[in-house]
């Protein structure tokens, strides 16, 4: 990956720049259009500085999506309480079945 | 259950960092517990505190509703058995999740996918590849962007870029996690991370052309 120990950012092209980022993006807290040593640069090349706000944005719409919406169906559960209670004695109830709790 | 350690181990002090993103859920340390000693009652708890974020986890990874759903069921069966390994160094759900994304990386292997297994091989094709470009401005997608069609847009990306973006900026798992479970180098994990933000902007730049996802209730915010 990158070596920027020793780069110029206030003189860097779009393309050097656009190399850089991976790196910039997972280095500190991700958040480039707040570090100060881009500052420059962004205001002189417009485009990247739309750049960083698209991927700056997706990657915090990203979180949005940790939160499940998907619901298994009911027989994945079936399936488990009947794989478990071949494995062990241990989880049979008196009637038999294992019944999901309730969250 | 297995209880081998349980005893002699004292309890490992937690990171609190590790529980940013996964805080503890009212009930589940003592549900963790009771399960650990083969309480039945306690496993189906965790599996209704858990089983929605399993599912989606192994949704998101795999895009078929059938084998997520098998491997749903597979995780909670490994769940079960490895618990009495689980030392609360971590949130109980992120050792989950990293314990069903190995899974599945494990069952992708075996189907002969490996975009997983090589590092090079993460790599799509040309035609899937982001394309350079600073040309173009508008729209901005900061103010645009809502849930489901993200997730339209993310269920489009190929398989590898899918893999990196779910686990990095989804899951919270960072590159050097990322890089051991797809057996690639961290540089390479940043990479594809980049790749796939890029191509998600081509993406969400043109939502009208994202295909609805399969077995999912969308349901417009």
């Amino acid at each position: 990956m990158s070596d920027l120990t020793n780069v110029n950012f206030d003189n860097m092209t779009a393309a050097q720049f656009e190399d850089y980022l991976p790196d910039l993006f997972a280095s500190g807290d991700g958040k480039v259009s707040h570090d100060p040593r881009f500052a420059t640069f962004l205001a002189k090349n417009p485009d990247c500085a739309a750049l960083v706000n698209d991927l700056e944005a997706i990657a915090e719409h990203a979180k949005s999506l940790f939160e499940p919406t998907e619901e298994p169906a009911d027989s994945v559960w079936s399936n488990i309480a009947s794989k478990l209670k071949g494995e062990t004695q241990d989880l049979d109830e008196p009637s038999g079945v294992i019944e999901p709790a309730a969250e | 259950m297995g209880q081998q350690g349980l005893l002699t181990t004292p309890p490992a002090k937690p990171n609190p960092g590790l529980f940013k993103r996964n805080p503890p859920i009212a009930g589940e340390a003592e549900a963790i517990e009771r399960a650990k000693n083969g309480d039945a009652d306690a496993f189906s708890k965790l599996y209704a505190l858990h089983k929605r974020r399993v599912y989606t986890l192994c949704l998101r990874m795999l895009g078929n509703v059938s084998e997520a759903e098998d491997m749903t069921q597979e995780a909670f069966l490994h769940l079960f058995r490895k618990l009495g390994s689980f030392r609360g160094e971590s949130a109980f759900s992120t050792w989950l999740h990293r314990l069903t994304v190995n899974l599945v990386l494990m069952h992708l292997r075996k189907k002969g996918l490996q975009l997983v297994s090589l590092e090079e091989t993460i790599n799509p094709s040309e035609d899937d590849a982001p394309k350079r470009d600073f040309g173009s401005r508008d729209p901005n997608l900061a103010g645009s962007v809502d849930r489901v069609t993200l997730e339209r847009a993310v269920a489009s990306l190929p398989p590898g870029y899918r893999m990196v973006f779910v686990l990095h900026d989804v899951e919270g798992f960072e590159h050097n996690e990322i890089a051991t479970m797809l057996e690639c180098s961290t540089g390479n994990s940043k990479s594809q991370l980049h790749k796939a933000r890029l191509k998600l902007r081509e993406l969400l730049r043109q939502p009208e052309a994202l295909p609805p996802i399969e077995g999912s209730k969308e349901v417009a915010q």
